[in-house]
């Protein structure tokens, strides 16, 4: 069986609005830079970067609010061609999103039940009949009670807003669910009552979750796989499990290293300055500890086994078992880089 | 990676309070190194007026700091943190703002009871505050050079003796490692730059580097790595320590847990403008007494995709026009008891060093019970 969303050499470019002259426009940005990843049925991907990194403009790839510069999307197989409206109709009816912003998200002159028809409505695939069932049905899931239905968003609480934004989401049932730092604006207690329902919600409904935060607590704790995205490039795809304890891409390592914990006591303290991409090669390379003349090439994809791919020189050796070179220039090079010193498959 | 370690830093085993004499009362949580106490907040109680009726926000907070000391003031939106910070440094406009009682004393001074003109001379270098949204705090049509400047200059000049002589080249140089310290890349650049021109985590950390430069005894910050990526955020809480080691205290205004485990030395967990519970910082989250600590405890995400659901008691926060009778929290707790719904637990002593306000906590027991 193939996965449900697979994702090939996407490159989402965006031009400047700066001209240089009167003909030539601006330089053009890529805030998504040959990124292929794959989203299984009934699998929560994390997807997790730093600001700007380019993961919420992969969030709206997936919904079609912006169509890629290069690179294809497929969705249970089909190919999806952006230029097509069916095709659109066809990812927007499978796929639902959550955004951060619980308030900007919702139309303020809307009452709640509104703001859910407005999704039946569009999705033009369920008899006007069934509307009142299939919204009694979801916000009973979501937890959002009755005496709600009258209200407008601003009378609502963050907590009870994001349900709405999940009930608008899911009233038409999908078959992926793209949650953009769903929990970011909420308080903790009502962030962990949301991460619970949406774990309950997607063994409920049977679909797939692509969950974008930039909270490695958050993120460790919903997902199955995990995409470590830096400056648009994907440095690392692997099993939550495996990155979380066994980081192998310098960025990730580093990443992973000022993540906070109740129980973690002693503050590491920040090494680099500001993370600055490099403009070609390994984007990392410029504050990287272990970067070293190779790295001024984009890194190839190494396979450590069992799904964990890492894009970093120091692993190439593992892939390509002729050549050992790599390890000892970048040991030399110090740092709190681990090095592995043999094949962890 | 992440190893777990219960293991302390030296720092924090010198500046924690000691427990040695149990307090005497709770509005005076006074132990060993009382002449050290740079801020004591006793009883403050504060109203908003307005056309629908008064509203408590703050109701009874009792709180000190001493030198060197960083205190966590934690809680969830509306619980009060931030109107707490704001009149301490009598930034609230009244109306809407109605200080019903209490006191805030500062070296000796009470900031409620200052005379106009005076509360002046003591921002600054004498409490400063970041606040939440770094747009509001930096001035529009200034470089940023200029605002950090301004303040170090400021920061100068109040030294005693003043120091009148500087030259610009010293300054700017001052200004950008501290700015390169703070993890921005060509600080030179940001320089020239307006506020509008810098992205939402480069204006939080210009306005840190505005307090910094200050020194102020005490620094109010509120929330200020939110939104912040973890390693700019380790930075500048490392930063934060190093303010502490110089024996300036921070009261660090968070919700977040995990960032009040790193550096603060005490922490007081505050609900509907009521302080729940107070005390050390690693015993308040590791062995918490209220009910309301657990929740927030328990709210955290800890573990992999297959850990079981996290416990946490539903129900929304505390609507302040419209609260329960007895303990605030009742509605939500799940041990709550017929007494916890008629009359409201006060913050007590429970043991050295810590206080709770919950009638399910045993005083004799020193536990939850």
């Amino acid at each position: 069986m193939g996965d449900l969303v697979e994702i090939e050499n996407l490159t989402v470019a965006f031009r400047s609005k700066r001209r240089e002259g009167l003909f030539r426009s601006g330089p053009s940005l890529k805030a998504l830079d040959d990124v292929s990843l794959t989203i299984g049925e009934n699998e929560t991907f994390g997807l997790t970067g730093e600001t700007g990194s380019g993961k919420s403009t992969l969030a709206k790839v997936l919904v079609a609010l912006y169509k890629p510069t290069s690179g294809t999307v497929r969705f249970q197989g089909r190919e999806i061609n952006y230029k097509s409206r069916k095709d659109i109709a066809f990812l927007r009816q499978n796929v639902g999103i959550v955004f951060q912003d619980p308030v900007r998200s919702l139309n303020p002159s809307l009452t709640v039940k509104e703001v859910i028809t407005e999704a039946l409505i569009a999705a033009k695939s369920i008899p006007k009949k069934d509307y009142d069932e299939r919204i009694m049905f979801i916000t009973k899931l979501v937890g959002v009670t009755k005496d709600l239905l009258p209200r407008r968003p601003r009378e609502l609480s963050g907590g009870q807003r994001q349900r709405i934004s999940l009930a608008r989401a899911l009233v038409v049932p999908k078959k992926l669910l793209v949650l953009d730092e769903p929990t970011s604006a909420l308080d903790v207690s009502i962030q962990a009552q949301v991460l619970n329902t949406l774990k309950r919600l997607k063994s409920e409904l049977n679909m797939s979750y692509l969950f974008i935060t930039h909270d490695i607590n958050v993120i460790k704790y919903v997902s199955h796989r995990l995409g470590v995205l830096f400056y648009g490039r994907l440095v690392e795809v692997g099993d939550t499990r495996t990155i979380n304890t066994e980081p192998k891409h310098p960025y990730t390592q580093s990443l992973i290293s000022h993540v906070l914990t109740l129980k973690k006591a002693g503050l590491q303290e920040a090494v680099v300055s500001e993370h600055r991409p490099a403009p070609s090669g390994c984007r990392y390379r410029i504050v990287c500890p272990a970067a070293f003349e190779r790295c001024s090439v984009v890194p190839p994809w190494v396979n450590l086994g069992s799904g964990h791919l890492v894009s970093c020189f120091l692993y190439d050796h593992l892939s390509r078992k002729e050549n050992q070179a790599p390890l000892s220039t970048a040991a030399a090079s110090g740092g709190n880089v681990r090095v592995p010193l043999q094949d962890p498959s | 990676m992440a190893v777990d370690n219960f293991g302390e830093t030296d720092a924090r085993q010198t500046l924690a309070p000691s427990v040695s004499a149990p307090p005497s009362s709770v509005a005076r949580p006074r132990e060993k190194g009382d002449g050290d106490i740079v801020l004591e907040i006793k009883d403050l109680t504060i109203d908003f007026v307005s056309v629908d009726g008064r509203v408590r926000i703050l109701n009874g907070v009792s709180l000190m700091a001493k030198k060197g000391e960083v205190v966590g003031i934690v809680g969830e939106s509306g619980s009060g943190k931030t109107t707490l910070g704001m009149a301490i440094l009598g930034l609230l406009d009244s109306p809407p703002a109605n200080i019903v009682s209490g006191s805030a004393v500062f070296e000796g001074r009470d900031l409620l009871k200052l005379k106009p003109g005076e509360m002046e001379k003591i921002h600054g270098t004498g409490i400063n505050m970041v606040f939440q949204e770094p747009l509001d705090s930096l001035n529009p049509v200034y470089t940023v050079e200029t605002q950090i400047g301004e303040a170090l200059k400021v920061q100068r000049r109040r030294q005693d003796p003043p120091v009148t002589q500087e030259t610009e080249g010293e300054s700017r140089e001052l200004i950008t490692d501290l700015l390169r310290n703070l993890c921005i890349d060509k600080p030179e650049e940001v320089l020239e730059r307006y506020p509008h021109e810098l992205s939402g985590g480069m204006r939080q950390r210009v306005a840190i580097s505005i307090s910094i430069v200050e020194k102020p005894r005490l620094m109010i910050s509120d929330e200020p790595t939110t939104g912040l990526d973890a390693y700019v955020q380790s930075r500048i809480l490392g930063m934060f320590s190093a303010q502490r080691k110089a024996g300036e205290t921070l009261l660090y205004i968070t919700h977040d847990l995990t960032i009040a485990s790193q550096i603060c030395d005490r922490i007081y967990i505050m609900y509907a403008g009521r302080v729940m519970e107070a005390g050390e910082t690693r015993g308040v989250l590791q062995e918490p007494l209220h009910p309301y600590t657990s929740t927030l405890v328990a709210s955290v995400p800890q573990g992999f995709e297959d850990a079981p659901p996290l416990a946490v008691q539903l129900g929304e926060p505390p609507d302040l026009r419209n609260l329960p009778s007895g303990c605030k929290f009742n509605p939500r707790c799940p041990y709550a008891k017929d007494v916890c719904k008629e009359k409201e637990p006060e913050l007590e002593a429970i043991f050295a060093g810590r206080y709770a306000a919950c009638w399910r906590v045993d005083k004799e027991l020193g536990r939850f019970s």
